[in-house]
């Protein structure tokens, strides 16, 4: 009796694993870490050939959706030492301001503005930001061999109406994701070649094309480490000014 | 080997970068004080700055420069303050100390330091003058020697600056064109007399509060305005009028703030400015404006307001902060892609207008090249109206490194 009972609780909890807000927290769940740091190298590639090659270095601070990044750029020399911080929250959008050597002052990026290319690249500043699932409507649209497809609405402002995810089912990845706006497909963001890093499934390259404009970047993670110390003071605007 | 492994770990800490430069003007008209319709300007810059500690950084920069116009002093010497009339041919731009522990940085030093929101014009950036000898219309920030502490929580922050030695903003050399004669003065000798400079420190607080919907600042400074007021007298013996620089007392009140609405975000910024100095007027200046960006666009646009409380008006001045004010401003950016973007920026008052455009591209990854072309209008009786045979062309080439 008690297998029975088991096994109806198993199959319970199969079913749930199934519904999408799950499927989402779950994929959350697994991408939890105190902190991250990459080194990232971009390559935007404008009409089939290589326009331009920057490098970021990430900093994250707390836990998805609920953290703090700095983002400084370290290549190429003419916008070294521009940095981006940016403040998630689990409720609503994220802050951000940017800060520019050669000016002098941190700019914040109002909430109306994020849907401009980052410094050129094929990121806008909304795909920076972190947000926590609990920001999204889900749908399950398709239950594959390998992943799940769903569809995800931002409950709060967003240059997005609606996008696309396919998650992975063995690991709970996100392995691409189509976003759209009133007008159709903006973006399509492949994650590829994964790697476990502190037991933390991460996509070591990402190329986010800009369908509108026939852009693509593609940003490869170096030195990715998860979960070393680091200070909430370091997340700040006077941080952002004070560079690294 | 562990030699080796010295310099890694030093290098580690050490962050450098910099620019070679080289900018050319074209003036279609002469003036009546400068006859120059071509003037070329070069310039190397070094930044370096190394992490001693984790708590402590090191940061420097240094300036070399030369030009075809005697805007750049020939003498091959480092000055160190920034004083002087003309460009240093070498100049130490930065150089300070960064300590930081938990909330509280102190930073000692020759720096740069900015306050304010707003872009085209800010009347609260009390701590930093600016070279205006190539132009008033698009000019350079100047370190000042400093000290300053700041205690940052997540919302709020404290600014304490304290400048014990005086810089002045540098001002447009008196043969030359940005130095606009009336008519009358055609013929008259003017002749440098020098400056009298402050002989007591400046300081100022700003208190910095960001709320999720807004964020605005107080700020205080006490000190002087980096802007001269000029003493003019005839020299008996040359017939030459004398003029000879001297900074008022300033003491301003100030607040801005930034608020992001649904459609676009509105920055107001404004100062309140008295002083003791006879001559000096006491004053408001103030900015409103709103920006937005529209696909590749970044759009600003407002109005820079003033309303004098007291005194009259000086006409032995070069006030190029208030010359901006009643007057319609504008800045518009288009990012074409990653390497190529355009620039327009206006200024439109009743008496005199400019407006500027500037396209610049990335070439490879150290090479940038910005023509670009200013264009002046209006009457002598208007600050911007006066440089109307000022307009230019330019073309900078830019080598990063």
């Amino acid at each position: 009796m008690s297998k029975i009972i088991a096994g109806l609780l198993l199959a319970a909890s199969f079913v749930r694993a199934q519904e999408p807000r799950q499927i989402m927290e779950e994929v959350q769940r697994r991408q939890r870490s105190e902190s991250q740091h990459y080194e990232g190298t971009l390559e935007v590639i404008g009409n089939g050939s290589r326009i331009a090659t920057k490098r970021w270095v990430f900093d994250r601070i707390g836990a998805f959706g609920n953290s703090k990044g700095m983002l400084r750029f370290t290549v190429p020399a003419e916008v070294k030492g521009v940095g981006l911080l940016i403040v998630n929250h689990t409720d609503r959008a994220s802050d951000q301001w940017l800060w520019r050597p050669n000016i002098g002052r941190e700019q914040r990026i109002a909430l109306q503005d994020r849907s401009t290319r980052f410094f050129g690249t094929d990121f806008s500043f909304e795909d920076l930001e972190e947000r926590d699932v609990a920001q999204f409507d889900y749908k399950l649209l398709g239950d594959e061999k390998d992943t799940w497809k769903l569809q995800s609405t931002p409950r709060k402002s967003s240059q997005y109406t609606y996008g696309y995810l396919w998650v992975k089912k063995d690991n709970y990845t996100i392995v691409k994701v189509e976003s759209y706006n009133k007008k159709g497909l903006v973006r399509v963001i492949d994650y590829r070649d994964f790697e476990l890093a502190k037991g933390i499934w991460t996509a070591r390259t990402i190329e986010v094309a800009d369908v509108t404009r026939n852009s693509r970047t593609t940003l490869k993670y170096d030195k990715l480490e998860y979960n070393l110390p680091m200070k909430d003071g370091d997340f700040t605007l006077d941080a952002l000014r004070r560079g690294p | 080997m562990t030699g080796l492994l010295l310099f890694a770990l030093l290098a580690q800490n050490f962050e450098q970068r910099g620019f070679i430069q080289n900018q050319a003007l074209f003036y279609p008209q002469t003036t009546s004080n400068d006859g120059a319709q071509a003037v070329d300007q070069a310039a190397i810059r070094w930044e370096a700055s190394y992490k001693v500690a984790p708590w402590l950084k090191l940061a420097g920069a240094l300036d070399a420069r030369a030009d075809t116009h005697r805007q750049v002093n020939r003498d091959a010497q480092l000055n160190v303050d920034d004083r002087t009339t003309q460009r240093p041919a070498f100049s130490l731009r930065e150089l300070n100390a960064t300590l930081h522990k938990g909330k509280v940085t102190a930073e000692f030093g020759r720096q740069i330091i900015r306050w304010g929101k707003t872009d085209i014009l800010t009347p609260t950036d009390r701590f930093a003058p600016k070279d205006y000898l190539s132009s008033v219309v698009d000019s350079d920030f100047l370190a000042v020697p400093a000290a300053r502490i700041t205690i940052a929580g997540a919302n709020d922050s404290f600014d304490a600056i304290w400048q014990p030695w005086f810089t002045p903003s540098r001002t447009p050399l008196l043969n030359q064109r940005w130095t606009a004669l009336p008519p009358e003065l055609n013929g008259v000798t003017i002749a440098d007399a020098g400056a009298r400079y402050p002989g007591r420190s400046q300081f100022g607080l700003r208190w910095n509060h960001i709320a999720p919907r807004y964020e605005y600042s107080l700020s205080y400074f006490d000190g002087f305005n980096n802007l001269p007021l000029f003493s003019a007298s005839l020299d008996p013996a040359t017939a030459a009028v004398r003029a000879q620089r001297f900074y008022p007392s300033m003491r301003m009140y100030g607040a801005d703030t930034a608020i992001p609405l649904p459609w676009l975000t509105v920055k107001g910024e404004a100062g309140y400015f008295t002083s003791t100095t006879p001559g000096a007027q006491d004053y408001v200046l103030y900015v409103i404006q709103v920006e937005r960006q529209i696909k590749e666009w970044s759009l600003v646009g407002g109005y820079a307001g003033e309303a004098v409380t007291s005194g009259a008006a000086n006409a032995l001045s070069f006030t190029p902060d208030r010359g901006f004010a009643k007057s319609f401003v504008g800045h518009a950016t288009l990012t074409i892609d990653v390497n190529r973007s355009l620039t327009v920026e206006t200024a439109v008052r009743s008496a005199g207008s400019f407006v500027r455009f500037e396209y610049s591209q990335a070439f490879r990854e150290h090479w940038r090249v910005t023509p670009g072309v200013a264009w002046i209008r209006g009457d002598m009786t208007d600050f911007l109206g006066q440089y109307h045979r000022n307009s230019y062309a330019s073309l900078g080439v830019r080598y990063s490194f």
